[in-house]
């Protein structure tokens, strides 16, 4: 599908030429008109339609005041999801203006609603707690993707949005490959410093990209924030060749530094804390406890390795494959089976998506049940983490910053005749009688069900006895201290 | 559940339906390797499958006196839960009946006490000894091995047995042995009327014929000891058998008397988290449900319960088994909570500890509740009670009287019962199957501390106080069946 999409990626930019600064201005322009009109609708409905957007933008405006008692509790969704529609309408009016036509109207489609409706109805299923997270779903193809997104950028998306790659760290190295490659792809403009128009004009729609596919990381926004303040510092006289060249290396000194050495150095601290008779408990898979639990074998320890996983990505099997091959004696449970895997446990090794400020910990959705319980038996709690995923975000709860990934992941594969289970099969027969048996995959029709599939939890912090990262076993308050040493000074 | 409607498949409702022709030994044996294949799993139905079992014991049992009684009964009960030692509401429900034995027949004593003074001269009470109970099984395992052929051995243990029991039964019925009414018109009046199918059996002992002429002649002896007395004893039986029918009532109504105290305990626009597809868990939610209007957080207990939990959203449910053995023939089914207006958001376990936050209770259906408040529970509870105690959300458990278990958890390791592991990782992933082990717990443990209220069909308790509860429905010398 990833290849499907990056010659699809690859063909667009092509028959796309580069737009003059005037263009851009004027579309960025038209950006604004549009957003503000539909601001402008939802507040004050059809009578007060600017003038300047003409007679259809006042239709739309009417149809949607006609929705509006539909609406209902949605209505925070609203905004939004107008705004992207305008920005839709100003993207394909940009592109009217490259051919030529100088209409100061938008030209909006009155179809444009349809779409709205859909996407209303869906909303329902979205729970309401959640309703800041779930503003958007997850791109899936290129289509409304900006022009200049990069055919690798796209891919490494998909890629990610698929969980082919997945974890914080492998995310911000894609991320980086791919910028690098976007490094090398970018094209100057005459007259303008690399600074100035790379970072806003070329770097920008890549990143926005891959934030429409799956949110970013907080590795990824470090590194982001890295490469702009590089950018930012470059010396304006250096050529452009030579700028890319640098940014290449530095954008590899970074993965190497940040990430690479780093993981070494935090395998060899953790896989310390792992002794002869240890029973090593770890939640779901995480690239770095996984090395550590190698070093650790390696090192010739005898231990012992509880996996724990849970639905719907079930990454804690590719974790216990990797353990097993290597020749480690590994047990498997579900993550039901959490009460039962930490009486045997010594120890809790945790890898990380964040670590807040707060000294919470964010990671994959379940990790805060595995640290209670293990907390709760007086197994040390370990936490994992490179300095790049230290955050200076801070959060009490998992409600706030989070990410809801599709409920689909969460359906069950359709039941085949083998695999239905006899009971399912006797309220199938029954019901076939009545017409009237649903299974989980109708829940769309179902009124009041919703399903949820968080991506993340908040650990909070004293449940977390010591943090490993590069610069040596840290408490979890000392987390912002870190933070403001390797990525604020950096 | 096992639910095919074939005749020969061994399942909750045809061993209900076959109850009522086969003969008691049959049907012990029956429901014993039901147990064993785990053909009857969940307390439910265990409970209704031994209820109507002991019914059909008691109604069939030529046995005219409280004691033998109760010595037969323990012996089903030892061998039902000896089958499946961790569905205590096996042995709960043995206890439950053998409770009835008792009340009815120390009513009965108490009466004929108060109206006569003792007549007999008592045996010394030393001769009671538990023994007796001790000898039941090995005779009627042996009566069984040997089958309708008689031949020495059980013969000869039937004597000693018999012998060996009849001081003890003298002793507790002091009081009217040595006279009660013929054993004729107890014959005529305490036959089962099921029972006419009875003689078929080979196992079955139909009066006087092919017992033995010693335990027969030594049978009689007491018969007659009791014919003299008066006929108030005569309806203990009787009794006995009403007793067991009420107990069989309230293993119906359970979920509809615990979902009466639904609107006490949830208010409007609550969030409340639930596990599992407790049927007794949605009916309460369905009474409250009817009067306010909450939001239904549902953990989905995968790999174990999510199917059933999954089929619970959104289809609603059934009731289980027990409808067919009455003949009643079509299924109560209730609609889906979503049905009634009430938001439902399905949740996968792992997001239990994100959500608890803005959970404002969490409603758990147990297993097995212990002794001591404690609980049993599908696998996952342990870790949502312990969330809900980290935010200090209530923990609520909905559980019939029929689930508490007079049981201390000394060693809650045992209790703990580990299902199927292709449930977790299935037979396509080849090389985890091979190298990993793979542990699926069925249960979790609950302490007591984790626990709220308890909510049962007589009311709502604190869990310090199930004691009393479970004091009231047992006898303390039933506490250990085996």
């Amino acid at each position: 599908m990833s290849e499907a999409a990056k010659a699809e990626g690859q063909a667009k930019p092509a028959e796309e030429p580069k737009l003059s600064p005037a263009e851009l201005k004027k579309r960025a322009k038209a950006e604004k008109q549009a957003r503000r009109a539909a601001q402008k609708d939802q507040q004050g409905g059809a009578g007060e339609a600017p003038a300047v957007n003409g007679r259809r933008e006042e239709d739309r405006g009417q149809k949607q005041q006609d929705q509006k008692p539909k609406d209902g509790q949605q209505k925070g969704q609203q905004p939004q999801q107008q705004q992207k529609q305008a920005k839709q309408t100003a993207q394909s009016d940009g592109k009217h203006e490259r051919s030529g036509s100088q209409h100061q109207n938008m030209p909006v489609r009155p179809k444009s609603v349809q779409p709205s409706e859909a996407k209303e109805q869906r909303e329902t299923k979205q729970v309401e707690l959640f309703s800041h997270l779930c503003t958007q779903p997850r791109r899936q193809d290129i289509t409304g993707a900006h022009k200049d997104v990069h055919p690798t950028v796209a891919a490494t998306g998909f890629q990610m949005s698929n969980y082919d790659i997945c974890g914080s760290s492998a995310r911000c190295v894609a991320m980086l490959l791919a910028f690098k490659e976007v490094i090398q792809a970018y094209a100057l403009p005459k007259g303008k410093a690399f600074a100035m128009h790379f970072t806003p004009h070329y770097l920008s729609p890549q990143i926005d990209f891959l934030k429409s596919c799956r949110p970013i990381s907080e590795s990824m926004g470090n590194a982001i924030r890295y490469l702009k303040k590089i950018i930012g510092e470059l010396d304006p006289d250096m050529q452009e060749q030579k700028v890319k060249e640098y940014l290449c290396e530095e954008i590899d000194r970074f993965i190497h530094e940040r990430i690479t050495v780093t993981d070494q150095a935090i395998a060899e601290l953790a896989s310390g804390q792992i002794k002869n008779g240890s029973v090593v408990l770890t939640y779901a898979k995480s690239a770095i406890v996984e090395k550590t639990i190698l070093q650790a074998h390696a090192q010739g320890a005898q231990f012992r390795v509880i996996v724990v996983d849970s639905r719907p990505l079930f990454e804690g099997k590719q974790l216990a494959i990797s353990l097993m091959t290597a020749g480690l004696d590994v047990e498997y449970l579900p993550f039901s089976g959490l009460a039962h895997a930490v009486k045997e446990a010594t120890l809790l090794l945790l890898g990380a998506h964040s670590m807040l400020s707060n000294g919470r910990l964010q990671s994959r959705i379940g990790t805060a049940s595995v640290a209670m319980q293990a907390h709760k038996a007086h197994i040390p709690v370990i936490v994992c983490c490179e300095s790049v995923k230290f955050s200076g975000k801070v959060a009490l709860d998992s409600i706030v910053l989070n990410e809801v990934a599709p409920s689909e992941e969460l359906l069950l594969q359709k039941p085949t005749a083998t695999m239905q289970p006899p009971s399912d099969q006797k309220a199938n027969d029954d019901e076939e009688d009545e017409g009237k048996l649903r299974s989980l995959h109708d829940w769309k029709e179902i009124r009041g069900l919703q399903i949820l599939n968080l991506m993340y939890d908040v650990t909070p912090a004293e449940y977390i006895r010591m943090v490993i990262c590069e610069y040596g076993n840290v408490p979890p308050s000392s987390v912002p201290a870190v933070h403001r040493l390797a990525n604020e000074g950096m | 559940m096992p639910t095919s409607k074939v005749g020969t498949t061994p399942s909750l409702p045809n061993f209900l339906k076959s109850l009522k022709h086969n003969d008691i030994e049959t049907s012990i044996e029956a429901f014993i390797s039901l147990l064993k294949r785990r053909l009857v799993r969940g307390s439910r139905p265990c409970a209704i499958a031994t209820v109507n079992l002991l019914l059909r014991v008691v109604g069939e049992e030529r046995i005219k006196d409280a004691h033998k009684l109760i010595e037969r009964i323990r012996d089903v009960g030892r061998r039902l839960v000896a089958a499946q030692p961790r569905e205590m509401a096996v042995g709960n429900v043995v206890r439950r009946v053998l409770e009835v034995v008792r009340e009815r027949a120390e009513a009965d004593q108490d009466a004929a006490a108060g109206s006569e003074g003792s007549t007999t001269s008592p045996t010394t009470p030393t001769e009671l000894t538990p023994s007796s109970g001790a000898h039941a099984l090995p005779k009627d395992l042996q009566i069984r091995a040997h089958g309708s052929a008689h031949g020495e051995k059980p013969t000869s243990n039937g004597v000693s047995d018999a012998t060996a029991q009849r001081p003890a039964l003298a002793s507790t019925n002091t009081s009217y042995a040595g006279q009660a009414p013929s054993a004729t018109s107890l014959f005529s009046i305490l036959q089962h009327p099921t029972t006419a199918s009875g003689g078929r059996s080979p196992y079955a002992t139909p009066p006087g014929d092919n017992q033995s002429a010693s335990s027969k002649s030594s049978s009689r002896r007491g018969e007659e000891a009791a014919d003299a007395k008066g006929g108030e004893k005569l309806d203990i039986k009787a009794e006995v058998i009403t007793g067991i029918i009420e107990l069989q009532n309230e293993l119906e109504d359970v979920d509809d008397e615990i979902a009466s105290y639904a609107l006490d305990h949830i208010h409007s626009n609550e969030i409340v988290l639930t596990h599992t597809s407790s049927q007794t868990v949605q009916k309460f939610l369905m009474t409250a449900a009817r009067k306010r209007k909450f939001t239904v957080v549902h953990a989905e207990a995968y790999p174990n319960d999510h199917e059933a939990t999954h089929a619970t959203i959104v289809n609603g449910g059934r009731k289980g088994g027990d409808e067919d053995a009455l003949g009643a023939g079509g299924d109560e089914r209730w609609k889906p909570l979503t049905s009634m207006g009430i938001t439902v958001i399905l949740i996968p376990d792992s997001a239990v500890f994100a959500l608890m936050s803005r959970i404002n209770k969490v409603i758990l259906a147990p297993h097995t509740v212990l002794a001591n408040g404690s609980l049993l529970a599908g696998a996952g509870a342990s870790t949502i009670a312990l969330a809900a105690k980290t935010h200090h959300v209530p923990v609520v458990v909905l559980s019939g009287v029929y689930k508490l278990s007079p049981v201390y958890p000394f060693d809650t390791d045992e209790l703990i019962e580990y299902g199927d592991p292709v449930k977790v990782v299935g037979f396509e992933e080849g090389r985890l199957v091979q190298g990993v082990d793979v542990v699926n717990p069925a249960y979790d443990w609950v302490d007591s501390d984790f626990v709220d209220l308890y909510i049962t069909n007589l009311g709502a308790h604190a869990p310090s106080y199930l004691y009393r509860i479970i004091a009231d429905h047992y006898r303390k010398e039933d506490t250990v069946l085996t």
